[in-house]
């Protein structure tokens, strides 16, 4: 199983940390890739075969992100939904999302995942600085 | 008579308040410059994080819109093995980013096959009309929903646009022929 995954961020696309060994993953940074698709695919493919031999370890999941356009927003919701499905099988899965602010509609869009999550547990905070 | 023609343009914009203007053949790299472009000037406006963020994500929904609605577009008929599939086709639109009053503007114009507007009518109609819990609501909707036949996204551009917005948006369509018609939405900051 690969240790972890690392893609820096581009102006268009978020920076992706998966430290698998540690059971720490995180994206942060600006969404709104050309072809959402090709970004986001190895990012899923990565993640399944984590979360399928996950068990019941436990894992945390940031989420720092400045803005995301609407089709990223589904590609999100359904990092959401693997993480939850998680939690559902056993895991303990602690999602966090951070949201500048002053940026309400990044708040606003956090509640909208959080409110689906059962198993997973969902922590809304604010960005430090 | 050079100078006075693109004056003129120039002017006719400048009158209305617009600060940039794109029109011609939309393609990614152009989002990404004039969107570094945009960023700038909105900082250096000094517009809050808010605005900024909300001129900025209307922007980008208008303009993939165009790259990936335009009915008027440009293909590479046999374009060369490894070629990029994004240069294959070019779709053209027209694009604004102005000030009226205190407010930004976001206009984007292009074409779209007139049998497409009743269908599109309809979708702004409704969403043109819900206040933001509604358009909360919907959002969350649709982003668990198959996206539409014919959609290149998810499907949540236009409520993108319309929960960021701080007016109602507004738009309209002028048919051109019997094929085509000319569709323009605006949104306001």
């Amino acid at each position: 199983m690969i240790e972890k995954l690392d893609i820096e961020a581009t102006p268009r696309t978020p920076a992706v940390a998966f430290d698998f060994a540690n059971h720490h993953l995180k994206i942060s940074g600006e969404s709104y890739p050309e072809d959402v698709t090709e970004f986001y695919g190895p990012v899923f493919i990565a993640l399944d075969n984590y979360l399928k031999k996950i068990g019941k370890n436990k894992c945390r999941f940031d989420f720092e992100l400045i803005y995301l356009n609407s089709s990223s927003a589904k590609a999100i919701m359904m990092v959401m939904d693997k993480l939850e499905d998680a939690a559902k099988n056993g895991a303990t899965v602690e999602v966090y999302w951070y949201y500048d602010h002053e940026d309400d509609t990044m708040q606003e869009l956090g509640e909208e995942f959080g409110e689906d999550l059962e198993s997973a547990k969902f922590h809304l905070e604010k960005m430090a600085g | 008579m050079l100078a006075s023609q693109l004056m003129d343009l120039r002017s006719t914009l400048h009158t209305q308040g617009v600060i940039f203007t794109y029109s011609g053949y939309v393609t990614e790299p152009v989002l990404s410059g004039v969107g570094e472009a945009l960023k700038q000037k909105l900082a250096i406006d000094d517009a809050d994080t808010k605005t900024l963020r909300s001129v900025f994500a209307i922007f980008v929904e208008q303009m993939q819109n165009i790259i990936r609605y335009s009915a008027e577009k440009t293909e590479t008929p046999l374009p060369p093995t490894g070629y990029p599939k994004a240069l294959r086709e070019m779709r053209y639109g027209i694009l604004t980013i102005g000030k009226e009053g205190e407010d930004y503007v976001v206009c984007a114009g292009n074409l779209v096959q007139r049998a497409d507007v009743p269908r599109l009518h309809a979708r702004l109609d409704r969403i043109k009309e819900m206040n933001k819990e509604e358009l909360k609501a919907l959002y969350k909707e649709q982003l668990r929903a198959e996206p539409e036949k014919g959609s290149k996204g998810a499907g949540l551009g236009f409520m993108e646009i319309a929960r960021r917005a701080s007016k109602p948006i507004e738009f309209d369509f002028n048919d051109l022929d019997d094929d085509y018609a000319f569709f323009a939405l605006k949104a306001t900051i």
